[in-house]
């Protein structure tokens, strides 16, 4: 479960998000959506650790990112902008690093590791070194590293960037798989993307940011009386009505 | 601190996969053995000179340990100067530019883990240089007999300030995300750190630093100061602290630096 209650990051006068709340519920696919620069990135960083709120804080899994620092992370699988591998790895060796900074034991490691390459489609590759591998496949390394110590928390910043449509249809496929609760682990997921027919693919429910503000929180299904998803994103996105009266769109979508 | 070994051998692993870690140890071995030839040579031509004048208490005076491994260290330590930024460089910097930083700061380790890894990962490689160093010594026990405790004492200064400058190396590196910015960084602060004495001295004659305090810090900062005892055999536990403040002050700043990626 995420749980974020008002959170803001300022930078001196420059407001990147501010006063950002929401609950994702443990089963439930997230779509994170906004134009660049709207502090989607920004508020993702926060629930991952890896930025301090200015305000506000957020709960991962029941661990409080300020009070239990470690324990919410530990909970997180984090999938960056640019996957973050080491080029001079192999990909093997690379995900058995990162179960190790994530704490898995020592013992459940090797199953971890071949459990992530088996379901990110890495195994014909997993003796080779990162720097050789196409586009494609580093993402897909890079998912594979988000999911490697089966966090209960994910959070997804545009996973099919550079994949084939094959293989955006396998990972939209593994991302609706892990947030059901088919083997009785209910997990949670946030996913960026600008790619709205992706949203509507995977998502039961889509968050818009606008200007560092939260402007939309509605499910999918009450979207969809409104028109197309498109449609939707644009008239949020567009005015500065949706700046200043950012609850606005919301109580439209629930009307 | 279980994460600290991980973090340390996934550092050297990258060294010794890519050219870095073998173009500073060939060059390393080259230049130690420039240097050792050289100082054997002088060595033996002072001696033949001193012989044809049976100036005997000139010979007397001479010995390997003092004439030919204090000189060879002491010009391997301004060796260590250029070579240790050139693999600290990376430490940081390189997982700022590609992108793994942010694996690292979302993991659930703490910073002092990530700089702990960080540096014990460049010290170990400060000990392969040394262990190099050590194969030239062990040279002249077999045609001599120096000193076995001087050797170390020497060795061991060696490993000290090569951890000074590793853990300055890698507080370079968490400044920037730009290696080559790492690498001068780390080699203006080692420089200016080996020149402090000097700095104090040449203040002193010109009237600049007057106090006696200001040029006694000014000489206690200077690796120089403490550096050259040891290798002379005098192993004072005073010069053992200063290793070990320095050492652990830049860790300190290092930490600080990483950490500041939060604070802006």
């Amino acid at each position: 479960m995420i749980e974020a209650r008002g959170l803001a990051k300022r930078y001196g006068d420059l407001v990147a998000v501010s006063d950002v709340s929401f609950t994702v519920q443990p089963g439930e696919v997230v779509g994170f959506l906004g134009p660049n620069g709207a502090g989607k990135t920004t508020t993702m960083r926060i629930l991952t650790g890896f930025l301090p709120p200015t305000d506000g804080s957020a709960v991962i899994d029941g661990h409080d990112i300020f009070t239990d620092p470690l324990a919410a992370r530990r909970a997180i699988g984090y999938l960056p902008e640019t996957p973050p591998v080491y080029p001079e790895m192999s990909v093997d060796g690379y995900l058995g690093y990162v179960a190790k900074l994530k704490d898995v034991p020592r013992g459940q490691r090797k199953a971890a590791v071949d459990r992530a390459i088996e379901r990110c489609g890495l195994a014909d590759v997993r003796r080779r070194l990162i720097g050789a591998l196409s586009k494609g496949y580093r993402q897909r390394v890079g998912l594979a590293q988000a999911i490697v110590h089966d966090p209960p928390v994910m959070i997804f910043d545009e996973p099919t960037v550079g994949l084939d449509p094959i293989q955006i249809r396998e990972i939209r496929a593994l991302i609706c798989e892990l947030a059901s609760a088919r083997d009785g682990r209910a997990r949670t997921v946030i996913l960026s993307t600008h790619i709205l027919p992706e949203v509507e693919a995977i998502c039961r429910r889509v968050i818009i940011m606008h200007r560092g503000r939260k402007a939309l929180d509605a499910p999918i299904e009450e979207l969809r009386k409104q028109g197309s998803l498109e449609e939707v994103f644009a008239r949020t996105t567009a005015g500065d009505v949706a700046v200043h009266e950012p609850e606005a769109p919301v109580q439209e979508a629930r009307a | 601190m279980r994460h600290v070994g991980a973090i340390a051998g996934r550092e050297l692993a990258s060294l010794f996969v890519s050219p870095v870690a073998y173009t500073v140890l060939t060059l390393f071995a080259v230049l130690a053995g420039f240097f050792f030839l050289s100082n054997v040579l002088q060595f033996q031509a002072y001696v033949e000179r001193m012989q044809a004048f049976q100036a005997m208490e000139q010979l007397e005076g001479l010995n390997l340990n003092d004439h030919v491994i204090a000189p060879f260290l002491q010009t391997m330590s301004v060796v260590l100067l250029f070579l240790i930024p050139g693999i600290t460089m990376g430490l940081f910097a390189a997982e700022k530019a590609n992108g793994t930083q942010e694996l690292l700061l979302t993991s659930p380790i703490t910073v002092w883990e990530l700089v702990l890894g960080k540096f014990l990962a460049a010290f170990a490689f400060v000990l392969i240089l040394v262990a190099l160093l050590a194969v030239f010594p062990a040279i002249l026990l077999l045609y001599g007999n120096p000193e076995l405790g001087k050797i170390g004492a020497g060795l061991l200064a060696m490993v000290l300030i090569g951890s000074v400058y590793a853990s300055i190396g890698a507080f370079a590196s968490s400044l920037t995300s730009n290696q080559l910015t790492a690498f001068f960084v780390a080699f203006v602060l080692l420089l200016i750190l080996l020149m402090l004495g000097f700095l104090a001295e040449l203040g002193a004659a010109g009237g600049a630093v007057n106090s006696e305090g200001v040029s006694g810090v000014l000489r206690w900062l200077s690796t120089a100061e403490h550096f050259e005892s040891m290798l002379m055999g005098l192993v004072d536990s005073k010069d053992l602290v200063y290793f070990g403040v320095m050492s652990a002050a830049f860790l300190v700043l290092t930490k600080a630096a990483v950490e500041s990626v939060r604070w802006r």
